[in-house]
This record gives structure tokens, C-alpha cells and sequence, in this order.
């Protein structure tokens, strides 16, 4: 079975989002011990309770895992609508997928990092820009199959 | 077409994040009541208001119920990959089972006991079956993409 191209950046960005969910854990579990929270004999709580509790630079990873799980959701869901239409011979659409991938990487190095306000936005811009075309070529697709 | 094994994790979660639903609204209504919420003058109202008057078990659903929109997102992506890339190969399904009976399990903790360590371990594991799901992907991607 030949593998669709549109599939690659779906899995990049899963993988991706599960490298942020490690850097957000590997800086959070040193800064609660630091914070006196003893995870082993706490009830309730959620990672949102840490803000201003834990250096702000240790949220930031925290911030962009949870944007990880907001917007791209519908990245996924037009690339398959993409794919189950049969849009992957458009090198437009691979060329989209990926640029959309790469930026939200970028976006990711930047608010977990520096969180340069003005950087990490120009680049979700940018993404939302590939994610917008992407949606634009799939709305094309279903009005011409109509 | 036979329908792929891996659509069956997807149904049960999406199925089970709409259980967790209904009991963050069995469980929140009659405590804002109790708290004396005049439903009817309600305007422009958020979840974190309703923090601050209902008890934090009552809140305990609510933050499952959003938990269950973060992390499966990107179950439900690497789920759906696989099933396009045709790999629904045993070892995925289990995976991808396991996935759906941990968290279901981590949901069971957060909405009633609540105990830190154990939910921890809940997500920990289910964690790894996403990780190991999305590893699969990516291997497969490279010998066959």
C-alpha cells in the first residue's frame, strides 16, 4: 500500500508534541520539588495550579504542550480531510503540511525557551497562514466535487 | 471495506470522554445550586468561576473532562495515521487499547479519590502506549513512506 505523502507531517508533529511533554516534565519535576510539593501525598491539583508557584520559564514549557493540543487539532483534521480526498498529488498541499510542521517546532523552541513574544507570534502566524491554505484548498476540493 | 481494529480505541474514548461529560454536569449542577447560582441571571460565566464556589471535587470532572481534550487529541491523530498507513498491525491495536483503558482508569482516579501518585502513574503508562503508537508511525514511515 502506498503510503500517502500528507501523512508524514501528522506523525512529526505527534512526536513532536510528545518531545514537549518531556521537556515540560523534565523542568517541572525539579522546580515542585524546589517548591516544597511532594507529589507522592498530594490529592487534586493540576498543572495550571503551578502558575507563579514554579519559575515562569518552567510554565513556558508547560504553556506550549497545552498549545500543542489546541490549534493543531484541527491541523489533523483538514490534512486528513486533505487525504481522504484525495489531495496529496497537489504539491501544495505537502509543501502547506510541512511548512505548517515546522513552524509550530520553531514556535515551540521559542516559547519554551526565550518566549520572545514578538517571534513566537510572527511564527504562529505563519503557520496559521499554511494551516488557512490548507483549509482553503480542502474547501476548493469540496465545492468542485459537489 | 472492513472497518480497521484501530477505529475501535477512537470510538470507546470519544465515547467515554462524553461519559466524563455528563458526570462534570451531573455533578456541577446541583452544587452551583447549592451555592445558590440563579441560572437564569448567568451571563458570560467560564469554568473558572464556578471554581471559586463549588467544592473542588465537584471541579475534580471538570478537569478530567478538559484533560481528556488535551492529550487524546493527538491520540486520535497517530491512531487515525496508522489506520491510512494501513499498519493496524496486532501490537497497535493493543497499544492503542491500552491507550483507552488507562485512561479511562486515570479519569475513574481524577473524578473521585483524586490521589496525585496513582494518577500520575495512570498517565505515565498511557503516555508510553502514545509514545510507543507514535514510534511505530515514524518507523514505518521510513521504511515504507
Amino acid at each position: 500500500m502506498e503510503i500517502d505523502p500528507l501523512i508524514g507531517p501528522v506523525v512529526v508533529l505527534v512526536a513532536w508534541t510528545l518531545v514537549m511533554m518531556i521537556w515540560m516534565a523534565a523542568t517541572r519535576a525539579p522546580a515542585m520539588r524546589d517548591a516544597g510539593i511532594d507529589i507522592r501525598t498530594r490529592i487534586g491539583g493540576r498543572g495550571q495550579d503551578l502558575e507563579g508557584v514554579v519559575p515562569a520559564s518552567v510554565q513556558w514549557k508547560a504553556h506550549n504542550y497545552m498549545h500543542l493540543t489546541e490549534q493543531p487539532t484541527i491541523f489533523y483534521a483538514i490534512v486528513f480531510a486533505l487525504i481522504l480526498m484525495g489531495a496529496s498529488g497537489f504539491p501544495a498541499s505537502i509543501y502547506l503540511a510541512w511548512g505548517y510542521t515546522v513552524l509550530r517546532i520553531g514556535h515551540s523552541l521559542i516559547q519554551a525557551t526565550t518566549n520572545i513574544v514578538r517571534y513566537r507570534f510572527s511564527l504562529f502566524l505563519l503557520s496559521s497562514l499554511c494551516l488557512l491554505g490548507l483549509t482553503a484548498e480542502a474547501l476548493y476540493f469540496v465545492i468542485h466535487s459537489l | 471495506m472492513h472497518p480497521s481494529p484501530l477505529l475501535g480505541p477512537i470510538v470507546a474514548l470519544v465515547a467515554w470522554s462524553l461519559v466524563m461529560m455528563v458526570w462534570l454536569y451531573v455533578a456541577r449542577l446541583p452544587a452551583m445550586r447549592r451555592a445558590g447560582t440563579d441560572f437564569a441571571a448567568l451571563r458570560g460565566t467560564t469554568s473558572g468561576d464556578i471554581a471559586r464556589i463549588v467544592p473542588p471535587e465537584v471541579q475534580w470532572k471538570t478537569h478530567n473532562y478538559m484533560h481528556l481534550m488535551e492529550q487524546p487529541t493527538i491520540f486520535y491523530a497517530i491512531v487515525t495515521a496508522l489506520i491510512l498507513m494501513g499498519f493496524d498491525a496486532a501490537i497497535n491495536v493493543w497499544l492503542a487499547w491500552a491507550y483507552v483503558g488507562l485512561r479511562v482508569a486515570h479519569s475513574l482516579v481524577q473524578a473521585t479519590t483524586n490521589v496525585v501518585r496513582l494518577r500520575f502513574i495512570l498517565f505515565l503508562l498511557a503516555s508510553l502506549c502514545l509514545a510507543s503508537l507514535t514510534i511505530h508511525a515514524a518507523l514505518y514511515l521510513l521504511h515504507h513512506g
